[in-house]
C-alpha cells in the first residue's frame, strides 16, 4: 500500500511540474462534464420522467456512476490505460519486479486532473439529495455508500478485464468502450428503463444493476426489501473472476509475447 | 553445474502476414493469414558467475528473446533453464530480485521527475534495507557520478546523463546478474567510456555476472572476454573473442612509404597498390606472417616507414554474418 | 491536385487497413444505439410537453448518427497532426512544395472516409432490418433523399474543416490538452451527436443556429426524416455551403499565421 500511495504522490508531483496545463485541462475537465448533466436537464424539460423516475432522481443515478467510473481514472489510471503499458512494452519492466503485478499496474500511471470529475459528481449529488426529500436513516446511509463503493469496484473490474484483452491483442481494444462508456452512459439511467435482455445482461454477465437499480429503488423508497440496499455487496464477488481472467491473461503473454 | 544453465531453449511467434493494395486490404479485413516465425531455435549455452559475455547477432537473429526469456518475461516452448538454481519464468518473484536489466531504448525512470524519486520507490518495491540502501545508492552515486543531476527531472537530463541513472536505477538491489540491453546505444563518446569503465569496474569488485547485447563491436572489445554469436535462431559461435579474431581476421593492411619501386608477387599478398609514397598492400596472414613479409620485403627494397593496420572488427563481423548467411 | 487526390487514396487505403477497430467500431454503435434509442422510447412512453419530434423520427435520426459516427463526429483526433505540432517535426512538412492546409485537409477526409465505409453497411443493413419501433425508417420522400445526400456531402466537407482546424489552433497554444479539447467537445454536443438539436433548450437553439457544427450532421438527418421540409431546406443548406468556405478560408489563414510564430520560435 506503501508503493501505491507513494507511486501516486509522484504521479503527482509529475502533473504538477507542468501547472499552466494542469489547471486549465481540471477547469476543462469540470466544463465538459457538466454538459453531460445538461444533456439530462435537457430531455427532462421535454419529458415529464422517466419510467416513473424524476429528474433528480436519475441525476443521482448518473453521479454515482459517474464517481465510480472517474474515481477509477484517477486511482486506476494504469488498469485504465494498460494498453499503453503493453505497447511501449513497459509492462516487460514490471515483470522484472519482485512485486505483485496488479498492484504495479496500479502504480504506473495516475491521473490528478481527472479529479475535476470525482468532484462535480459529488456536487451533482449532493444537489440531488437535497431535492429528493430522502427519509433518511442509517440504512439508507448503508445503502448510498455501497453504491458508491460497488460503481468504484465494478469500473474496476471492467477496466481490469479490458485490460487483460490487452495480453491477447491490442488492436480493437475499441470494443471494450461499450461497457466501460457504453456502460457508463446506460448505467446513468436506472436500468430499469431498458428492455429485458438488457437488464438481464447488466444483472448477471456485468452487475451495474446491483449498483444503481436494485439499491437505488430501496434507497428512494421505492422498494423496501433490505436486500436490495444490500446487494451492492454482490459486486465484490465479481471482482474474483476478474482478477482470475487478468492472471490468466498474464500467462498467455508470457508464453505467446507482446 | 554453472551459475547459469540454459538448455536446448526454444520460441515460435504468429506474426500476421501483411499485403499492400486496395484488394487485399478488403480481403485482410475479413480473414487474415499467419507467419511462423522460430526467433530461438534449440539454443544452450552455461555461464560462469562473474563472466561477462557478449551476445551479438544481426537485428531479429532472437537477441532481444533470449534476455526475456533469461529475465523471466518471456517462457520458451521447449527447453530448460537454471539460473542461480532457479527457472527464471517459474519463480518469478523470487528470481527477479537477483538480476537487474538496462534496456538501452526504453526508460524505467520517471520522465518528469528527478531520478532520485524513483530510486527512493525501487527501494520500497525491492524491500532494501535503508542502510544497504544508503551505502549502494552512495556508491552507485560515486561511482557514476550522479551527485549533481539526481535531483533534476529526467527529461531534462542528457542521453548519456540518463543512461548512468537507468544504470544506477538497475543496481540498487545488487543484482548478481545484470542484463544489459544496448547500454551504450546512441551515447556520445565520452559517455560510453564511462559506461565500460563502470561496467568493468562492477564485475571486478562485486563479481556481477554480465550479459550484454550490443551492435557496438568496441562495447564487446572492451569488455566481454567472451562472446556468443546468434543468427536467425541459432547459436552460430561461443567462444574467446580472440580465437574469432585469430579466425577471422586474416586480412591486414599495410602501408609502407618508400621511393623504390616494388615488384613482389608470392602466396598470402592479396593486393598491392601504388600510391604517392610507396605501396599499399593487403595480406592475409593465415598464408603470409607480417614478419615473413618485412623480411621479404626489406631485402628488396629500402623502407622509410610503415603502417600495419588490422581488420576493423566490425567489417570483421559483417565478414561473419556474410559467412553464416544471416 | 493530383498530389492531393494520390495523398487522399493512400490515407483512404491505410484507413482501410484497421479492421479490428471497425468491427470494434460496429459493436460500440450498435450498443449505443441501442442504449440511446431504449431511453427515447422510456421517455416517449412516460409522456412530455413540446416533444419536438416523433419517435420514429428520433429513432431513424439516432441511427443515422450511429451509422455515420465515424464521418460526422469532431472527437477522433488526427494523433499524427497533433504529434507533429506538439513535437515540432511540423517543420518536415514545411518543406514539401504543396499547400500544407490541403494536404492535412484531404488526409483527415480520407481517414474519415474509410472509417466510415467500414462501418456504414453492416448498421445500415441490420438496423433496417429491425423490426418497429427499433428499426432505421426509410427517408421522407426521394427528393428529401437527394437533398439528404447533397447535404451529407457538404456536412462532410464541413466537418473536414473543422477537424483540421483543431490541430490549426494547437499551433498556437502547443498543447491541445485544455482549451482545445474543450472546444472540440463542445463542437461535438452542439453539433447535435449526442442529443438531436431539437431537444436542445430554446436558447441553446439560437446559440447554435449562428454556429457552423449544427450543419455537420443535425442538417441532414433532419432533412432525411423529414423534420425539416424540403422546401425550407434551401436556405439551411446555402449557410451550410458558407460555413464550408469560411472554414477552410479561416484555416488557411489561421494556418499561414500560426506557422509563421512556429518558424519564429524555432520550433
Amino acid at each position: 500500500m506503501k508503493i501505491y500511495f507513494k507511486s501516486l504522490a509522484m504521479h503527482l508531483k509529475g502533473e504538477l511540474e507542468y501547472r499552466v496545463n494542469f489547471i486549465l485541462s481540471f477547469l476543462s475537465q469540470i466544463l465538459v462534464f457538466f454538459t453531460y448533466y445538461f444533456i439530462i436537464i435537457a430531455l427532462f424539460a421535454k419529458f415529464d420522467n422517466i419510467k416513473g423516475f424524476t429528474m433528480y432522481e436519475v441525476l443521482l443515478c448518473f453521479s454515482i456512476i459517474q464517481f465510480g467510473f472517474s474515481m477509477n481514472e484517477v486511482f486506476a489510471r494504469g488498469v485504465d490505460r494498460f494498453d499503453r503499458l503493453i505497447i511501449r512494452g513497459d509492462f516487460d519492466r514490471l515483470l522484472l519486479r519482485p512485486r505483485n503485478i496488479i498492484l504495479q499496474v496500479l502504480c504506473s500511471d495516475g491521473d490528478f486532473v481527472k479529479s475535476a470529475r470525482v468532484i462535480q459528481a459529488i456536487i451533482v449529488m449532493i444537489v440531488a439529495l437535497l431535492h429528493l426529500h430522502i427519509e433518511w436513516n442509517i440504512m439508507r446511509v448503508i445503502t448510498l455508500l455501497l453504491m458508491l463503493l460497488s460503481a468504484c469496484i465494478i469500473f474496476f473490474g471492467i477496466f481490469l478485464l479490458a485490460a487483460s484483452y490487452c495480453f491477447y491483442t491490442v488492436q480493437g481494444l475499441e470494443v471494450r468502450n461499450v461497457f466501460t462508456d457504453g456502460g457508463k452512459h446506460m448505467a446513468q439511467y436506472p436500468i430499469g428503463v431498458f428492455s429485458k435482455g438488457f437488464v438481464l445482461f447488466f444483472t448477471f454477465i456485468i452487475p451495474y444493476a446491483f449498483v444503481n437499480y436494485y439499491p437505488l429503488l430501496y434507497f428512494l423508497g421505492k422498494k423496501d426489501t433490505i436486500i436490495y440496499g444490500l446487494s451492492p455487496l454482490l459486486v465484490i464477488i465479481y471482482l474474483l473472476p476478474c482478477i482470475i481472467v487478468f492472471h490468466l491473461g498474464m500467462k498467455r503473454y508470457s508464453s505467446v509475447g507482446s | 553445474m554453472s551459475f547459469i544453465e540454459v538448455k536446448q531453449i526454444s520460441k515460435t511467434f504468429r506474426v500476421a502476414k501483411k499485403k499492400s493494395g486496395l484488394k487485399e486490404a478488403f480481403k485482410s479485413f475479413l480473414k487474415r493469414e499467419y507467419l511462423d516465425i522460430k526467433a530461438v531455435d534449440d539454443i544452450s549455452f552455461s555461464i560462469e558467475k562473474g563472466e561477462i559475455v557478449g551476445y551479438i547477432g544481426p537485428n531479429g537473429a532472437g537477441k532481444s528473446t533470449t534476455i526475456k526469456i533469461l529475465s523471466g518475461i518471456l517462457n520458451p516452448d521447449s527447453g530448460e533453464c537454471k539460473i542461480a538454481g532457479m527457472t527464471p519464468w517459474k519463480e518469478r518473484v523470487k528470481y527477479v530480485k537477483k538480476i537487474g536489466v538496462v534496456f538501452g531504448q526504453k526508460s524505467q525512470l520517471w520522465w518528469d521527475i528527478p531520478a532520485e524519486d524513483t530510486f527512493d520507490l525501487l527501494r520500497d518495491i525491492y524491500e532494501i534495507p535503508e542502510e544497504e540502501y544508503l551505502s549502494t545508492k552512495n556508491d552507485l552515486i560515486e561511482k557514476l557520478n550522479l551527485k549533481d543531476i539526481i535531483n533534476i527531472p529526467v527529461r531534462q537530463l542528457s542521453l548519456g546523463q540518463r543512461m548512468r541513472c537507468e544504470i544506477a536505477a538497475s543496481l540498487l538491489h545488487s543484482p548478481e546478474i545484470l542484463f544489459l540491453d544496448e547500454p551504450t546505444i546512441g551515447l556520445d563518446a565520452v559517455s560510453k567510456q564511462l559506461v565500460r569503465d563502470f561496467i568493468k569496474k562492477l564485475n571486478k569488485e562485486k563479481q556481477t555476472t554480465i550479459i550484454l547485447t550490443t551492435h557496438d563491436m568496441s562495447d564487446i572489445t572492451t569488455l566481454a572476454k567472451r562472446i556468443i554469436l546468434i543468427g536467425k535462431g541459432k547459436v552460430l559461435y561461443d567462444g574467446s573473442l580472440k580465437k574469432l579474431k585469430n579466425m577471422y581476421e586474416t586480412e591486414t593492411y599495410i602501408s609502407i612509404k618508400t621511393k623504390d619501386s616494388l615488384n613482389i608477387k608470392k602466396k598470402g599478398i592479396i593486393s598491392k597498390k601504388k600510391n604517392k609514397e610507396g605501396y599499399d598492400l593487403v595480406i592475409n596472414t593465415k598464408l603470409i606472417s607480417i614478419s615473413e613479409l618485412l623480411t621479404v620485403l626489406s631485402h628488396r627494397i629500402s623502407i622509410e616507414d610503415i603502417e600495419i593496420l588490422e581488420e576493423p572488427i566490425d567489417k570483421m563481423i559483417v565478414r561473419l554474418y556474410e559467412d553464416y548467411q544471416i | 491536385m493530383k498530389a492531393y487526390y494520390t495523398y487522399f487514396k493512400l490515407k483512404f487505403i491505410t484507413g482501410l487497413q484497421y479492421r479490428s477497430a471497425a468491427w470494434a467500431g460496429i459493436s460500440t454503435q450498435f450498443f449505443f444505439g441501442f442504449v440511446y434509442i431504449m431511453v427515447y422510447i422510456a421517455f416517449y412512453e412516460s409522456g412530455g410537453k413540446n416533444i419536438p419530434m416523433t419517435l420514429s423520427e428520433t429513432i431513424t435520426y439516432l441511427w443515422l448518427n450511429q451509422a455515420l459516427l465515424a464521418l460526422v463526429n469532431q472527437f477522433t483526433r488526427d494523433e499524427e497532426l497533433f504529434k507533429m505540432v506538439r513535437e515540432g517535426t511540423i517543420s518536415y512538412e514545411l518543406a514539401r512544395p504543396k499547400n500544407l492546409y490541403f494536404m492535412w485537409f484531404f488526409k483527415v477526409l480520407g481517414q474519415k472516409l474509410a472509417a466510415v465505409t467500414l462501418r456504414f453497411f453492416p448498421l445500415i443493413i441490420v438496423t433496417s432490418l429491425l423490426p418497429e419501433p427499433y428499426g432505421l425508417g426509410l427517408p421522407v420522400s426521394f427528393i428529401g433523399f437527394i437533398v439528404f445526400l447533397l447535404s451529407l456531402t457538404i456536412g462532410s466537407l464541413l466537418v473536414t474543416a473543422l477537424t483540421v482546424l483543431y490541430p490549426i489552433v494547437t499551433l498556437a497554444t502547443m498543447s491541445e490538452k485544455g482549451i482545445v479539447n474543450l472546444m472540440i467537445t463542445i463542437a461535438d454536443i452542439l453539433s447535435g451527436i449526442v442529443v438531436p438539436i431539437p431537444f436542445f433548450p430554446l436558447f441553446l437553439q439560437k446559440i447554435s443556429s449562428v454556429l457552423p457544427f449544427q450543419y455537420i450532421s443535425d442538417l441532414p438527418f433532419r432533412i432525411y426524416v423529414g423534420n425539416i421540409q424540403i422546401n425550407s431546406c434551401i436556405l439551411p443548406i446555402i449557410i451550410q455551403f458558407i460555413w464550408l468556405i469560411l472554414l477552410i478560408v479561416i484555416g488557411n489563414l489561421l494556418m499561414k499565421k500560426n506557422l509563421k510564430r512556429v518558424v519564429v520560435q524555432g520550433g
